[in-house]
This record gives C-alpha cells, sequence and structure tokens, in this order.
C-alpha cells in the first residue's frame, strides 16, 4: 500500500508540474464558436488553454467568398489572440487560426460565425 | 552503383523518415484529436504511456470464472514517424470454487510507422508488426505461450470534420478501426494438444468529440468536464481463418461503449464490455486505463523521438 500511495504522489506530482505545458486547445472564442452575432464585431478573439508563442501564430478571418476581412497585425498576449476585422456585412464568416503552444507543440483549427441573420 | 551515391540514398531516406514540418506528437491529424483508444490503438505514432489499463470480466467457462488483467504500455518514437511500443500483461483467475491463478502473458513489442497524416481531411493511416515473444512470460500456468504470435497490422483514423458545415454537428465524430493477420510462429500446441490457428485480428472505434464540437462546430456553453469527454464505443474481435482444424471458426470479442476524459497532460477512459457471444465471455466487464502524453510532459526530454527531434518552428500557412 506504501508503494501505491508513493506512485500516487508522484504521478499527481508530475501532473501538476506539468499541467502548464502542453498543447494550445481553444478554450473559448468571441463571437463564439458557430453563434450568431446582431452586430459586427470590431475584432476576433481566441482564448486558449496554453500560453502562446507569439512568432509562430497566425490568425485569419474570410467572409463566405474566401476573401480576408481581417486587417491588422495578430495581438497575442500570454493565452490570447486577437485581430480587428473590417466592418462587416450581415453573413458567414470563417476563423483559421494555428497556434505554437510555449512547449514548441502546434495546433490549429476553423470555425464559423454569423453576423446579422 | 558507386558507393557515394549508395550513402546518398541512405542519407535521403533517413532525411525522409525523420524529416518533419511541425511538433504534433500524440494523435492529432488537422483539428482533430484522436485520444488513445482503450481496446484497440489509435492510428498515430506517439509518446505515450497508459499505466495501468485494468480489465475485469467473467470468462465463457461454465460456471465463469473472474477475470481481472491488468496491463502497461509504453510508446515512443524512434524517429518522428517511426516508433515503438513495449506492453506487458498481468492476469488473475479466480474460478468459482476459489482456485486463483496467476501470471504474466509474453511481453509484447509493436513497431509503427506513420504512413500519412493528412490534416485537411482529418486521416491518418499507420503500419505495424506486433510481435508478441514465445516464452517470455508465465508459460507455466497457461498465461503465455512458448511460440510467438507476429501480427502485421494497419490501423486507420478519419474525422469527419471535412464535410461541408450544413452537416452541423456530425462533424464531430471520427471512426478508427485496425485489422492484423496473426501468425503463429508454432502450428501446433503439443501442451494442449491442438492445432494454433492463424487469426484475424480487427476492431473499430466510432468517437463523438465534444471538444471538437465546443472548438470548431458550436461552443454550446456546457460544463467545462462535459467539453473533455470523448464518448466513445469499441469493437475489438478475433477471428480464426486458418490451421483450425478440429475447431469452430467461432468470433470473438467485445463491444465497449464508454467515454474517455482528455486532460492537458493525461486522459481517463472507462468501458463496459459487453461479449459479441456465448465463447466471448459472460456478463458485462469494465475495462479502464490511465493513459499519460509523454510528448506534453516532457516536451523537450523524453518526449522528443530519439533521433531528428523537431524541426525548428515555423509559423505555418493556412
Amino acid at each position: 500500500m506504501r508503494i501505491l500511495n508513493f506512485a500516487a504522489t508522484i504521478l499527481i506530482a508530475i501532473l501538476a508540474a506539468q499541467a502548464a505545458l502542453a498543447h494550445a486547445f481553444l478554450d473559448h472564442a468571441e463571437p463564439r464558436v458557430g453563434s450568431t452575432v446582431p452586430s459586427a464585431p470590431k475584432e476576433v478573439a481566441l482564448f486558449f488553454n496554453q500560453k502562446l508563442e507569439a512568432s509562430f501564430s497566425t490568425i485569419e478571418v474570410s467572409d463566405a467568398s474566401g476573401a480576408r476581412v481581417d486587417q491588422g497585425k495578430p495581438m497575442i498576449n500570454a493565452t490570447t489572440m486577437r485581430i480587428g476585422v473590417k466592418p462587416l456585412p450581415p453573413g458567414t464568416y470563417t476563423v483559421r487560426w494555428q497556434v505554437l503552444s510555449v512547449d514548441t507543440h502546434t495546433t490549429e483549427g476553423k470555425f464559423n460565425f454569423q453576423v446579422g441573420k | 552503383m558507386s558507393r557515394h551515391l549508395l550513402h546518398t540514398l541512405a542519407l535521403a531516406g533517413v532525411m525522409a523518415v525523420t524529416c518533419t514540418s511541425h511538433a504534433l506528437a500524440h494523435c492529432f491529424v488537422g483539428a482533430r484529436f484522436f485520444p488513445a483508444t482503450l481496446a484497440t490503438d489509435d492510428p498515430c505514432v506517439a509518446d505515450e504511456m497508459s499505466i495501468p489499463t485494468v480489465a475485469w470480466s467473467k470468462t465463457a467457462d461454465v460456471p465463469p470464472a473472474s477475470q481481472l488483467d491488468i496491463g502497461i504500455d509504453i510508446s515512443k518514437r524512434i524517429t518522428e514517424n517511426f516508433g515503438v511500443t513495449v506492453s506487458q500483461d498481468w492476469t488473475s483467475i479466480r474460478q468459482p470454487n476459489g482456485t486463483l491463478m496467476q501470471g504474466f502473458g509474453n511481453f509484447e513489442t509493436t513497431f509503427q510507422y506513420q504512413i500519412l497524416k493528412d490534416r485537411d481531411h482529418e486521416l491518418a493511416i499507420l503500419s505495424g508488426l506486433i510481435v508478441d515473444w514465445g516464452r517470455t512470460g508465465s508459460t507455466g500456468s497457461g498465461f503465455a505461450t512458448d511460440y510467438s504470435l507476429v501480427t502485421p497490422t494497419l490501423y486507420v483514423g478519419k474525422g469527419f470534420g471535412d464535410l461541408p458545415s450544413n452537416f452541423g454537428w456530425f462533424r464531430a465524430f471520427a471512426v478508427t478501426g485496425q485489422v492484423g493477420y496473426q501468425i503463429p510462429t508454432n502450428s501446433f500446441d503439443f501442451t494442449q494438444n491442438a492445432f494454433i490457428p492463424q487469426q484475424l485480428v480487427y476492431g473499430a472505434s466510432l468517437q463523438y468529440s465534444m471538444p471538437y464540437l465546443k472548438s470548431e462546430i458550436i461552443d454550446l456553453g456546457l460544463p467545462d468536464f462535459i467539453n473533455h469527454l470523448i464518448p466513445i464505443v469499441e469493437l475489438s474481435l478475433t477471428t480464426p481463418v486458418s490451421n483450425n482444424f478440429g475447431n469452430p471458426y467461432t468470433t470473438t470479442g467485445t463491444v465497449n461503449p464508454g467515454f474517455i476524459y482528455i486532460g492537458s497532460t493525461f486522459q481517463v477512459g472507462l468501458e463496459a464490455m459487453i461479449p459479441v457471444n456465448r465463447a466471448s465471455g459472460t456478463g458485462v466487464g469494465v475495462l479502464g486505463q490511465l493513459h499519460l502524453y509523454l510528448d506534453d510532459m516532457f516536451p523537450t526530454t523524453i518526449g522528443q523521438p530519439l533521433f531528428g527531434g523537431t524541426s525548428s518552428p515555423r509559423k505555418l500557412t493556412f
């Protein structure tokens, strides 16, 4: 039983110590993934569960025709990535992102949101 | 062919095996994450460890005996696309009259090579060779054989996130499958006085990723715990196909409904094991696993491939 307790203690310690690493998953976004917002947002913000490497993380926002509607450079602060968008008429928009977490693991994703429909 | 050219080709081959674009490590294929499945294998090489996998079930005997299996396995990437897994199982069978039999199965080694990872189509294909080494377990108690088993195996994983967006929530589904042909190194077991059949060993999983639903399709604002779950149904089957003279060609296996909880550096899985027929067992068993992502826990040391490492990160293009 002592061995089991020791093993469990070591395991918990390892997990706790490493909790700040790992792949960066998208925790939530503004506008929310798959949502419909009544008015056009001025920016798209992504919130991750890990810190990001700014130099190797990127984001794009495009309209239904595939034309880019983001503007300016992505702003990355710890676990958050933001990018401004042009005035968005009603329609469906796609956000594509790729990020590198501080432990060098890459993750990527894509989601839609709608404006004013 | 000149010696210099041979060296160049050899170096090119090594580079082809080890060259990678960026670190994905455990089973990420584009936006899709395939978890480590419990009864079958996921379609990627990785640095990971299952410690332990525990299964409890009742055998097909009449009356049935209780069987407890405890296994560990450690997977290590040698290069970015080639990995080796070592596994060891310990089994305990308690008969209804209280008789207890315990012992280790044969030591198992799996060599795997990642054939394909297509991130746009969330498709992964992996080839493998499973070797169950004879005389490395408790042969005296019957839990291990004195012959080896060699099983070439193909693994596939496919996520449905590449379907058009009007498929909606369905896009969070993914399937994995594997099929192997098990060849024993002996054709006759003189201890059991029986032929040793060659067998088809196959399985599949159907999984629904709540993390994928939340981050790719629609964020329903569900509790955080729910957003980490992957409900899953696994199917694990074995069918004798040749050298089975005098024995029935009966398929045995289990259907395993359950779920996997995905954490940052680990996952926990729990499944019921439902025998597919009377020959596969009695009643419903339980299968549980704690699985650690070594590449996430130790990203700069043992979480890296032994050779080739991971190339410098670069800004990716869509």
